[in-house]
């Protein structure tokens, strides 16, 4: 199957700085979410900007529906973009907002009405059709956006960071939302974000990027379990990480103690490493045979509702963990299983990370 | 803050009336039949209007300031528009910043010497124009653009203009329709409140249009001054008819910005 987008070795700078985006290569499938997060500065808007046509690539190729979009226009590259501030044309109604794609296509005035009335009810909006942008509310706001970018049936839909204007409560709804109109419509989304929630709950894959380069691209269980680097394990979920050394192929040195670990992970004996145990593999109590446990007195409890998030402090360092369980404990324990081999720390890549 | 707010409001009470009194002794002054050494004038008379409003040069210097006053408002709005559009979008910043000194640069020069360039420009055998209507609205477009584009490329940057048309962009609209359904539409209050400005400068211009204006282009604030050499009286009306020329194309500017749709002020 054509990828609906596909970027190619795609190079750009801008001019006179260090930003920009170095050798991307993403294919985004029809239908597919693909949600591109990393801290700011790190070229994911960049991304979206070369996909729409606001700025050409210095090299590689970018490839819409199978074909180059080199030179192309952003009029005509049919591809929806959302906004991060909404960019709603101030002086026009909802309806003349939702329908200006339309207008500029030549699109009969009927046939118009008909398809901007059924997207209109689609989003919820059929009652404010006739009220301008700052007579609605930020959700409003956003409803329209997504209408506006999806009424002329683009070939790819590109999100830049749109709900990172709403109030907490609202973007939780408001994601579930932009999931079901995208699924709707099967058509291939670019995401961008940089709110690790949104991203694992929306996505079908996730880009991590930095510093203008994919580091990973993969499903969010496979980014979030298995993440190529401390890098990219610090910016996907919360992570304990510690440099170690591998005594033996079940064991490695820490500055917390030597941890028991699983087979398979490919490292030899004396080897460096990177240790990961994300909050929730950290099991509160003793453990049955002892292995990995640690005794101490918690440090930072913070209550989150259906869950606590702590910090559990050793003689030798913290350790942060997740529990739904409230009781207190004087020890934890971290399976074997639970620990992940990274490649070794680099401390200068992750000054900015963290 | 009582007290604060009371010498505030002292102040401010100071102020307008420092403002208004000679408006107010204007008006008076206006209708009075004679002020001669006294503190207000005596007598009330209508000549002085009607004596003003039969005054040939008078009359014809009224004429000359709206015309002049609507063309640099029609040339203004047509050269300041495209002019802001390209000032705001240049990609580069010295290039934006250098273009920004030029335009503002007619507001730190003073007229007169602009008036004294056109002088020597239009007396020349090459471009013998001095005395025309069209050097006087040059003239005056040259002193009031830079208002105007203050006003436009600030409400650019206010709206983010740049980010709506690229929104537009992605939905399909050429650069023609981007102009027209977006742009302009968008420019509309600020477009009307620098032409509100641009009318009112232009109305009330003199050192240039002093130095630049032939004897049958005179606008109204040059004869006015003539008529400081007359009756006081006679100079008075002559004088509360341009401000309420001025009050007029303000107003008529006002009137038109408050009956386009509210699309911004209302928050939501």
């Amino acid at each position: 199957m054509t990828a609906a987008v596909d970027l190619r070795s795609v190079r750009y700078h801008y001019p006179g700085t260090l930003a920009g985006v170095a050798d991307v290569s993403l294919a985004i499938a029809p239908g597919e979410l693909v949600a591109v997060m990393g801290p700011s500065g790190c070229g994911k808007s960049t991304l979206l900007k070369l996909i729409a046509g606001f700025l050409e690539p210095d090299a590689g190729e970018i490839l819409i529906s199978g074909k180059s979009a080199a030179g192309l226009p952003p009029q005509r590259r049919q591809i929806g973009v959302v906004f991060q501030s909404y960019a709603l044309f101030p002086h026009m109604t909802a309806r003349d907002n939702i329908a200006y794609p339309l207008r500029v296509r030549g699109v009969p005035r009927r046939e118009r009405e008909q398809e901007v009335g059924q997207m209109l009810r689609r989003v919820g909006l059929a009652d404010r059709a006739e009220r301008r942008p700052p007579e609605l509310s930020g959700g409003q706001q956003q409803r329209v956006a997504l209408a506006r970018a999806l009424v002329f049936k683009p070939r790819a839909l590109l999100l830049d960071e749109p709900l990172s204007a709403l109030d907490a409560a609202l973007r939780v709804g408001m994601r579930d939302e932009i999931r079901h109109l995208q699924r709707e419509h099967a058509i291939a989304t670019l995401y961008i974000t940089h709110d690790q929630d949104e991203a694992l709950s929306m996505a079908d894959r996730i880009a991590v990027m930095r510093d203008g380069r994919l580091l990973q691209v993969g499903t969010p269980k496979d980014v979030y379990q298995r993440p190529v680097d401390a890098v990219v394990a610090s910016f996907v979920g919360q992570a304990n990480l510690w440099p170690g050394r591998m005594r033996d192929a079940a064991t490695v040195e820490t500055p917390l103690g030597p941890l028991r670990i699983a087979s398979d992970h490919g490292f030899s004996p004396g080897a460096g490493t990177t240790v990961m145990v994300r909050p929730e593999g950290v099991v509160p109590g003793r453990a049955p045979d002892g292995i990995n446990q640690f005794t101490g007195r918690l440090l930072r409890d913070r209550f989150l509702g259906s869950l606590r998030r702590y910090d559990f402090d050793t003689d030798r360092g913290p350790i942060a963990g997740e529990t739904p369980i409230s009781n207190m404990f004087d020890a934890v324990h971290i399976p074997p299983v639970a620990v992940r081999l990274l490649p070794p720390f680099d401390p200068a890549s992750m000054s900015t990370a963290t | 803050m009582a007290s604060g707010e009371g010498a505030l409001a002292i102040v401010t009470a100071c102020y307008l009336l420092y403002l208004g009194v000679p408006i107010i002794l204007l008006l008076i002054g206006s209708v009075g039949a004679t002020w001669y050494n006294t503190l207000l004038p005596q007598g009330f008379t209508g000549d002085w209007y009607l004596q003003v409003i039969a005054d040939g040069s008078f009359r014809r210097a009224f004429w000359t300031s709206l015309q002049v006053c609507s063309l640099t408002c029609a040339l203004a709005a047509l050269v300041g528009v495209p002019l802001a559009y390209v000032l705001n979008s240049a990609a580069d910043r010295r290039l934006r910043a250098a273009t920004r000194v030029a335009y503002l640069l007619p507001v730190a020069v003073p007229p007169l010497v602009l008036g004294f360039g056109f002088v020597l420009v239009f007396s020349s055998d090459a471009l013998p124009f001095l005395g025309s209507t069209w050097v006087l609205v040059g003239g005056h477009l040259a002193l009031t653009l830079p208002y105007l584009i203050s006003a436009l490329v600030g409400d650019m940057r206010h709206l983010a203009l740049a980010e709506l048309e690229q929104a537009a962009a992605s939905l399909g609209a050429n650069f023609a329709q981007r102009f027209l359904h977006i742009v302009l539409p968008s420019l509309r209050h600020s477009l009307l409140s620098g032409l509100i400005i641009v009318a009112a400068l232009s109305i009330g211009e003199f050192q240039l249009s002093n130095l630049v204006a032939g004897f049958l282009s005179r606008p109204y604030p040059v004869v006015l001054l003539q008529a400081f050499y007359g009756a006081t009286g006679f100079a008075c009306a002559a004088t509360v008819i341009l401000l309420a020329l001025a009050l007029i194309a303000a107003a008529a500017g006002a009137l038109i910005a408050g009956s386009a749709p509210a699309a911004r002020g209302i928050s939501g």
